[in-house]
């Protein structure tokens, strides 16, 4: 059974044989002794090495019987989700709106607010979004982006 | 030399630089002191503030964090025991014991004065050694350049402590990003698979940002829980007398220049960083004690080892980018990102080139420590406080700003997309145990290392001129040593390890 370094050691080797098969579609100049497919056949070899050493290592490797501290994934991919999210509706929204949202909302699953709370992340929301937009707009010439829905 | 120095001393000393140098070492002492925020994460923030900035204005502002930042750690490392930054860990060992036996003025201003002498000790060592250092590189072909930037690889994935094998792979994923994307010589689309997106490449700082900003706040996140921190401030009295203070440092002067030097060979080794410097210096100052036992009961060495020594490491990072293009640690990776985002390329030429901005950033580096100890002065009380902040509101404000940094770079959505991509990556990384410095000197150093490799095979097809080539035999004949090195080391740790289970993050 292959644990964490063996899993990490076959998606790298099945990334690096992939990418090397791609390599081979890449022209060979006649003018110059190495082409565009050169340096990435010798760093993918040896990635590919690397990561078939990472899965032997680990199976031969003794495993204690050692168990990882609880975490809270679903916090963090909830975290991912809501970014993923905002980083999909910035081009839609803008930043001003899009940026409004996140921040409220992120705060809110982080810390869920309860009666007079939602006034403060309601505030830190806002301040975030108009000294953000203030200060890299106006002071350091920054263009954030305009929404195609919202035309701001 | 010194008459370039002082005209840039007076250039800084105009408010155009000096205020970005005194807003970026206030931004640096705070985010040292946010137990969670490092050095890096704070420059991550900083960075897109200096777009719009003339660019000594921008890296005037970015020094000032580097030097606040490491001297911010000491404050909540020595008052509440939680050092800010990793570079403030050994600083915790005595700091925080005076403090609680009554004397956290005295902790804070030994540190804070020992930061301000070792840090200015450093400065002479950056002056006097970055213009020889870089002259002697402008004899580089790429043949040496090439086994030097393998050398600065290999010795950071070999320094991995927890599996040589994951650091050197995680050096040659991140040499693969820099692979996507037309290749250097032609333009040929390379590993694309046909995406748009791809077809540009990846910019590395946006690659940067979004590992290590993620890679931070996430693994911050599995272990948070809601609610208020529970982080208490001690609002008790920081006055001292500063002279006594000093005379304290300045009396032990073997202490002090050890770990200056401690300080500065970590520093100019590539990507080992402030930490490392910290916590070996406090580790010789306990060796050469004539009272080792006395350590970590809250001894004036312990913490005038540990701080002289983080600051040095400052200036000794910025010798090695400055003269070799190579990020000396975290910090300066991101830095050389924002050189480049101001049309400058570090490396030996850029110390003849652009003497006026190379001793501009001499000049900002040595007056961002007397800024910082006016500011640690005024506003310690201050910014202590904004410990306190919920990481509710800290996170979506650090997550906007990175976005911004990654959108401002050429005010593309391409540049965001690649944050989270590399975000998710990030993440990943800390979950599968795979350092993050060797992928991130592999996404900066990679397009150097393939353009001088083909460069030279150009020049004479011989393979053997890299190894007969005096300069760049003994930088591959180093990379070996290291390898083997790091192969023994870690065969004699690996025992060690065995025993914690635990999984760590390896930043």
């Amino acid at each position: 059974m292959l644990s964490r370094d063996g899993i990490a050691g076959l998606a790298c080797l099945g990334g690096s044989l992939w990418f090397l098969a791609l390599t081979r579609g890449l022209p060979h100049p006649a003018l110059v002794p190495v082409g565009p497919a050169f340096y990435p056949r010798i760093l993918l070899t040896i990635t590919a090495l690397l990561s078939a050493a990472l899965v032997v290592s680990d199976l031969v490797r003794r495993r204690g019987a050692a168990r990882p501290a609880p975490v809270r994934y679903g916090f963090v991919l909830l975290t991912f989700a809501i970014f993923g999210v905002y980083v999909a509706l910035l081009p839609s929204l803008g930043y001003r709106v899009a940026t409004f949202l996140f921040v409220g909302g992120l705060q809110a699953t982080l810390e869920r607010p309860r009666g007079r709370r939602w006034g403060l992340v309601l505030a830190v929301a806002l301040v975030t979004t108009l000294a953000t937009y203030y200060v890299f707009e106006g002071y350091l010439s920054v263009l954030l982006p305009r929404g195609r829905l919202s035309g701001f | 030399m010194f008459a370039s120095l002082f005209g840039s001393l007076g250039d800084v000393l105009h408010l155009q630089y000096l205020i970005p140098l005194t807003i970026g070492t206030l931004a640096g002492l705070i985010g040292g002191a946010l137990p969670g925020v490092t050095i890096t994460m704070t420059i991550i923030i900083v960075l897109p503030f200096t777009f719009g900035l003339d660019p000594l204005a921008g890296l005037a502002a970015m020094v000032g964090v580097y030097v606040g930042g490491e001297s911010g750690g000491l404050v909540t490392a020595s008052l509440i025991g939680i050092p800010g930054t990793p570079s403030a860990v050994a600083t915790t060992f005595d700091g925080f014991p005076m403090a609680r036996r009554g004397e956290p003025g005295r902790a804070v201003w030994l540190g804070t004065w020992a930061s301000f002498i070792g840090g200015l000790l450093g400065a002479f060592f950056l002056i006097l050694t970055t213009e020889p250092l870089a002259r002697f590189a402008l004899r580089f072909g790429p043949w040496e350049y090439f086994s030097l930037f393998i050398f600065a690889l290999a010795m950071v994935a070999g320094l991995t402590e927890r599996s040589l094998l994951k650091g050197f792979l995680s050096g040659a994923l991140g040499l693969i990003v820099t692979v996507i994307g037309a290749d250097p010589i032609m333009a040929v689309p390379r590993l694309t698979m046909g995406s748009e997106f791809l077809r540009g490449g990846f910019q590395f700082l946006p690659v940067l940002i979004g590992i290590f900003a993620f890679a931070q706040i996430m693994t911050d996140l599995e272990h948070m829980a809601r609610g208020r921190p529970q982080v208490q401030v001690q609002t008790s009295s920081l006055a001292v007398s500063h002279l006594a203070v000093i005379w304290e440092i300045l009396s032990r002067p073997f202490l002090l220049l050890w770990s200056t030097l401690i300080g500065l060979w970590i520093g100019v080794l590539p990507a080992i960083g402030g930490s490392a410097a910290n916590v070996m210096a406090y580790d010789q100052a306990k060796k050469f004690s004539k009272h080792p036992e006395k350590f970590g009961t809250g001894i004036p060495e312990g913490i005038i080892a540990a701080e002289a020594s983080n600051n040095a490491n400052v200036a000794g990072s910025l010798v090695t980018i400055m003269a070799f293009g190579i990020p000396g640690d975290a910090v300066t990776a991101v830095m050389l990102g924002a050189m480049i985002i101001h049309g400058i390329q570090p490396g030996p030429l850029f110390i003849v080139q652009e003497p006026r901005l190379a001793y501009g950033i001499f000049a900002a580096y040595l007056l961002a420590h007397p800024i910082m100890i006016v500011l640690q002065w005024l506003l310690a009380h201050v910014y202590l406080r904004i410990v306190q902040v919920s990481k509710a509101i800290l996170i979506p404000l650090i997550l906007v700003l990175c976005v911004i940094g990654a959108y401002a770079l050429n005010n593309t959505m391409d540049n965001v997309y690649a944050l989270l991509l590399f975000g998710v990556i990030g993440y990943l990384f800390v979950k599968f145990g795979f350092p993050l410095a060797p992928f991130i000197l592999g996404v900066i150093l990679g397009d150097q290392i393939e353009i001088n490799l083909v460069r030279a095979i150009m020049t004479d097809a011989d393979p053997w001129l890299f190894i007969t080539r005096p300069i760049s035999g003994v930088m591959l004949g180093l990379s070996v040593l290291s390898v083997a090195l790091a192969l023994w080391q870690h065969r004699r740790t690996e025992a060690r390890l065995a025993e914690s289970a635990e999984p760590d993050v390896d930043f």
